[in-house]
């Protein structure tokens, strides 16, 4: 048996909101020396390419969990907080 | 939505409901504030729900009312290597009697079923409410601004129950800006389908028995553990980490999750299951040193939001310490409405109720273990020493065997060595 962190929509329910509740400024990734967020995120919420040195981040699979909220070494959040009432992750047996 | 209570709780989880009761109880006004469609819809757990003392206060019979899945009767302590498992099982008839020393649960049925009593009592439940921002009358805490609708709800004691980030704890100014994530662990866990049958057949359970078992090593080198707990017709499987150190591994926690779900001991146990549900939630480790201040002016703290949690390794804490505190925050509020006065004084009974508790005596008590369990040998080096010994005790392969004696001091030497051993033992026996 695996988790396939990639189809976490088959086997976790979320209500998206469009508003994003995560708000990240790319930019100061960029200088970050460590982005503890791309690994530790458990829904893998963030990827960095080095190619383009480029930060992505994509809310839609968000577990709310605040992982990247307490790794993240450089404030590189403009806003974070939980989803509007009603929104976001939702468990329902676990 | 009234815009005005005796008392407004944040947040429908253990700590919050058991608050929201008790303040019911008494007659008092109270809002229950929850941010999920239903109280338990944002909330995990990778633990067993010890006996809760302050809840038996209310249901005398606590276990034929609340919804539980299955009374825990064995426990077990695992130290797995990529292809061994050495186990320490204790298995009691006396946990098979009630009262029940603990249980497994689904928090979305069991925060819902605490919150609805709550509700029976008077509390008024309001579902898909947001916290947004507290409203102040210079430093006191006067009320809550609500997400949703920019609305404003006015009380003269807010309690926080609002979970371990609490963002109104940390806008009262009672908790640090930051979180330190050394003191910060991640859960991730599985919820694997299987037949009760099936369960009962491989774990050796019968009727509503349940096991739990703690697991060390299955972290490759990452600071942690793994649970596994028996549901009644599901398994409950997953790691929890210190953040500090899995954000420095690079490994990510769905790979790691994976590799132990894969290990031959571990899949054997989870055979023919299927998937139903991927999790993750934060864990407050920190012990003792990390909790906030508990209480301010209009403001009382409870549960994760106040960091009462208790990781020993062999014992995980938090529910039963969230429902204790939510009690007593309860009980503050009511004295304070006595009074009528809700300055930090008066509230301060709630901090003296909690160290004359097993709470904050408990918290004390284990006040060394967090700094224990930053120890890396922990993870890999332990499991793999015992897994080892157990090898070659066992197996006869026609070379001769040393004595005991000699077979310990070669493999502590070989994989601890023996001054980092009694550094540990020593540390270990502080701790704990």
């Amino acid at each position: 048996m695996k988790i396939n962190v990639d189809e976490i929509f088959d086997v976790t329910s979320f209500n998206i909101d469009r508003e994003p509740h995560i708000v990240l400024d790319t930019q100061v990734c960029v200088g970050c020396d460590q982005r503890g967020c791309t690994n530790s995120c458990p829904a893998r919420c963030y990827t960095w390419s080095e190619e383009d040195q480029k930060m992505t981040f994509v809310y839609d699979g968000c577990l709310e969990c605040g992982t990247c909220y307490v790794v993240c070494r450089q404030n590189a959040f403009t806003r974070w907080s939980y989803p509007r009432g009603g929104f976001g992750v939702s468990f329902r047996m676990t | 939505m009234k815009r005005s209570f005796d008392a407004i709780v944040i947040g429908a989880g253990p700590a919050g409901s058991s608050a929201a009761l008790t303040l019911a109880k008494a007659g008092l006004d109270v809002a229950l504030l929850e941010r999920g469609s239903y109280p338990g819809e944002k909330n995990m757990f990778g633990g067993v729900l010890h006996r809760l003392t302050a809840l038996e206060e209310h249901f005398p019979e606590f276990w034929n009312q609340a919804p539980l899945e299955r009374h825990i009767v064995k426990k077990s302590l695992t130290f797995l290597t990529e292809e061994s498992s050495f186990n320490v099982n204790f298995d009691t008839q006396a946990s098979d009697r009630t009262p029940y020393n603990g249980y497994t649960v689904y928090r979305p049925r069991f925060d819902r079923w605490l919150a609805d009593e709550a509700v029976k009592a008077g509390a008024k439940l309001y579902c898909g409410c947001t916290v947004e921002d507290l409203l102040k009358d210079g430093a006191r805490i006067t009320g809550v601004k609500v997400m949703r609708d920019g609305g404003e709800i006015k009380a003269p004691v807010v309690i926080a129950a609002d979970g371990v980030l609490s963002f109104t704890a940390k806008k009262a100014g009672l908790r640090r800006p930051a979180f330190d994530p050394a003191q910060m662990a991640v859960g991730v866990k599985a919820l694997i389908d299987l037949p009760k049958e099936v369960i009962d057949d491989r774990f050796g359970l019968v009727r509503d028995q349940g096991a739990s078992n703690e697991l060390v090593g299955c972290t490759q080198g990452v600071r942690g553990g793994g649970f596994l707990y028996t549901n009644y017709d599901s398994l409950s499987i997953g790691l929890v980490m210190h953040l500090g150190s899995l954000s420095e591994s690079g490994k990510t926690p769905y790979d790691l999750l994976n590799a132990f779900m894969e290990q031959p001991q571990m899949a054997k146990l989870l055979k023919g299951g299927k998937l139903l549900e991927y999790s993750a939630h934060l864990v407050p480790e920190g012990g003792y040193d990390m909790i906030p201040e508990t209480h301010g002016d209009g403001i009382l703290v409870a549960g994760d939001a106040a960091a009462l949690c208790i990781v020993t390794g062999l014992n995980l804490e938090g529910i039963n310490l969230a429902t204790h505190s939510g009690m007593l925050a309860g009980k503050a509020a009511i004295e304070a409405h006595q009074r009528k006065d809700f300055s930090k004084q008066s509230l301060s009974c709630y901090r003296r109720m909690l160290e004359n508790s097993y709470v904050m005596q408990d918290l004390k008590l284990y006040r060394r273990t967090p700094h224990m369990l930053h120890n890396d040998r922990i993870y890999t080096q332990y499991p793999e020493l015992l897994c080892g010994i157990m090898d070659e005790i066992y197996r006869i392969d026609g070379t001769p065997k040393d004595t005991m004696t000699k077979l310990l001091m070669r493999a502590v030497k070989e994989k601890i060595g023996l001054k980092n051993m009694l550094a540990d033992v020593y540390s270990g026996w502080r701790a704990l």
